[in-house]
């Protein structure tokens, strides 16, 4: 119905337009249906509207299908090729359309914008042809659209014209030569699926130039991923263009910066992925459940946290602990955090809100926090510890950091050993990203990073997180990305190891595994129920430890540990 | 007296039985008042009987209605009417919750969902269970005390300034 209706209405401009083109004398009254009496259609300036694209509001003559696709091909290149931010900022920039059924000659009007081809030697060769030839009915065609009315042909789409058209197809490229299928319809795929492998591919090729140490190639290929990442939507889309962000910085050597600022920043984009997904939310509760049961039965307890954050792990453990069968023990703190930019001390903060928490459930609540460069820079002397408290040992994505400079694991693992504590809780990212060959890295992050991606574009949002809190937490996970991709040495510091290999390295260092109970487990389904659980988090037990992941992936990884026996360590001063 | 019928219809329990006796017994004295104005203290002893979706109606009806269903303490029946002993006298729970923010927040943003949530999950129909297991009340408890904290943040922060 539309569609007669477009063609009705396409069929009186056309008798009110001037027909100054040569196609002016054909009649205009017939009413021919579009899948019958091709020929005539194709000499009739405006029948035959795509009915595909009619839905979406443009009006193409299905004649003119095939150079419509071609020139949309050569503007994505042309897009693609021009430095990212400037142009697209550009095109999505508010302007506005004024006849987005004018398709073919928007596209002709960005295409001269953006790189002067001679497309226009395409409408003015053909003009001469004789009037059979398809391709002389599409330069005619394109004047006669000139007559339809829009006057301002430079006029600019937004960029949200442009997204619902390569979402929702990608038109075949087929040259205007072919010539006898311009009279079947033409063909339309929804190749996304094939431009989606060729990603992948392309990325892996990519990595695997810069292996070789090829960077030519790599160079190209990254402009490669670029453009075919827009063909995708999604998750994948969002993936791609990190990685891909990530490789050029590595391949062009344009480092991120670590500026002091960044850790304000991260700890922000932090809150917001906590917000999002379950993760450290998992994290959190199970780590807590475990140092719960460690202090059963004590009434003097100390939790060393050396991923303090904005504290927002411990306000569950303090409201667990004054619910206690038994009464609450009296609950210190030690937070060890990294140096903050302009000197405020944001640690000693969140240890006031901890307190003032602490208080209104009646917990005696003691708090001391340590500035350090690193982690390894504590030892256990500085902690003031006392006798007759049971200590625990926190710490939530941090320990794969220290593997960037070798020694400094160790000498952790040390004065953790010197804390003497009751329990030692670690979540980690289930992950090998420290291989010593940079594709491998590579192409792990790559499985990581898309499972990532996905849980959050699939997962619920567990009631109260935003898509603002979406984009950040994307944003939190693309600067892991860089890091892991583009930067290396003593700056890559997002280290993950797998559970098995974090098992190895805590069972040299002395420590014994301590398996977490059914209840973490119950807690952790339960929240996970939260999520919209059916959705796809998986909670998993691994020999004692949890593992929560996406599908089939585990991602992240709590594990507690206790000392083992003195005689088989090895001390390192 | 439709509100009644109701009432009559959701439960067999005792207690809404309790209730339509004192409700005759009510109808009978004050055969010419209004039921909406009823004696505040008397529907605060009925609204200890009801289930937390007619109490949260019940808060609908006026504004005296609204005052006292929005009692702590009948809220504080409803949670803990249903759930298994968690280990701790009553007291310190009452300290705790209403600390954070009080058992009508605690129901509504957390227990409901989470025993929802967990009901569906288990493959079973979305009703709410009749009995509220540790895990669920100490998630909902700890779930609680974290919204406090991540609101605290907000209050702290001006009061610093």
């Amino acid at each position: 119905m539309k569609r007669e209706h477009q063609q009705q209405s396409s069929n009186s401009s056309t008798v009110t337009g001037s027909a100054s083109a040569a196609m002016g004398s054909v009649s205009v009254s017939g009413k021919n249906k579009m899948w019958q009496e091709e020929k005539e259609r194709s000499l009739q300036p405006d029948a035959g509207v795509d009915e595909l694209l009619a839905v979406l509001g443009y009006k193409v003559k299905t004649s003119d299908m095939a150079d419509v696709a071609q020139k949309l091909e050569q503007l994505e290149m042309a897009m693609g090729t021009v430095q990212e931010t400037e142009i697209i900022s550009h095109l999505s920039s508010d302007t506005v359309h004024f006849n987005p059924s004018d398709l073919s000659t928007w596209v002709q009007s960005m295409l001269s914008e953006i790189n002067p081809l001679p497309n226009s030697d395409l409408i003015s060769s053909s003009s001469s042809q004789h009037i059979d030839d398809p391709v002389t009915v599409l330069a005619t065609q394109s004047c006669s659209f000139q007559d339809l009315g829009s006057d301002d042909l430079r006029v600019i789409p937004g960029g949200a014209i442009c997204a619902p058209e390569r979402e929702k197809k990608r038109l075949k490229p087929s040259s205007p030569t072919q010539s006898s299928s311009a009279l079947t319809r033409p063909v339309i795929l929804v190749d996304s699926q094939e431009n989606g492998i060729r990603l992948v591919h392309t990325l892996l090729a990519c990595a695997e130039a810069i292996q070789q140490e090829n960077f030519q190639l790599a160079g190209t290929l990254v402009k490669q991923v670029g453009l075919l990442a827009i063909s995708q939507a999604g998750a994948m889309r969002k993936v791609a263009t990190h990685f891909a962000e990530a490789l050029a910085r590595r391949i062009y050597r344009f480092y991120p910066e670590d500026t002091l600022d960044s850790s304000s920043i991260s700890e922000l984009l932090e809150l917001h992925f906590y917000e999002t997904c379950p993760y450290l939310k998992f994290a959190h509760f199970t780590a807590n459940q475990a140092i719960l049961e460690a202090f059963q039965g004590e009434s003097h307890v100390h939790v060393i946290d050396f991923s303090m954050k904005q504290g927002i792990q411990w306000p569950a453990l303090i409201q667990a602990l004054a619910l206690r069968p038994g009464g609450p023990p009296t609950f210190r703190l030690t937070a060890i955090g990294p140096p903050q930019p302009d000197n405020t001390d944001t640690l000693q903060q969140v240890g006031c809100r901890l307190a003032h928490l602490a208080e209104t459930v009646h917990i005696e609540f003691e708090y001391r926090s340590f500035v350090a460069n690193s982690l390894a820079d504590i030892n256990a002397e500085m902690l003031n510890l006392r006798s007759g408290e049971a200590v625990a040992v926190n710490s939530v994505f941090e320990l794969h950091r220290l593997l960037a400079r070798p020694g400094a694991i160790e000498r952790v693992l040390n004065s953790i050993r010197r804390m003497k504590p009751k329990i030692v809780t670690i979540v980690e990212q289930e992950a090998n990203h420290n291989g010593s060959v940079f594709l491998d890295r590579f192409t792990e992050s790559l499985h990581y990073y898309s499972t990532l991606f996905d849980s959050l574009e699939g997962g619920g949002g567990g009631g109260g997180s935003t898509s603002e809190d979406q984009m950040m937490s994307e944003v939190y996970l693309g600067k892991q990305i860089c890091n892991v991709v583009a930067c290396e040495g003593l700056e890559r510091v997002e280290r993950h190891e797998t559970l098995s290999q974090w098992r190895i390295r805590m069972g040299s260092a002395g420590f014994n595994p301590v398996h977490l109970g059914s209840n973490a487990f119950k807690q952790a389904s339960m929240l996970l129920s939260l999520f919209g659980g059916v959705a796809g988090y998986r909670v998993e037990e691994n020999q004692g430890c949890l593992m929560l992941g996406w599908h089939t992936r585990p991602l992240i990884a709590t594990s507690a540990w206790k000392l083992g026996p003195v005689a088989d360590l090895v001390e390192f001063s | 007296m439709k509100r009644l019928l109701n009432l009559e219809e959701e439960g067999e329990d005792h207690h809404h039985q309790k209730m339509m006796m004192m409700m005759k017994k009510q109808r009978s004295i004050l055969s010419k008042t209004e039921f909406s104005n009823l004696n505040e203290d008397m529907l605060f002893e009925i609204l200890k009987h009801v289930d937390a979706p007619t109490l949260a109606k019940a808060s609908c009806v006026n504004k005296k209605w609204q005052k006292t269903s929005n009692d702590e303490r009948l809220w504080e029946i409803i949670c803990t009417r249903h759930w298994v002993n968690i280990g701790c006298p009553e007291a310190q729970v009452r300290s705790v919750v209403l600390a954070f923010g009080g058992f009508r927040l605690l129901h509504s943003l957390y227990l409901r969902p989470v025993l929802k949530a967990t009901a569906l999950s288990q493959n079973q129909s979305s009703t709410i269970p009749t009995k509220w297991g540790k895990d669920e009340v100490h998630l909902s408890l700890s779930l609680l005390s974290i919204r406090y904290y991540e609101m605290m943040d907000c209050n702290y922060k001006r009061r610093q300034k």
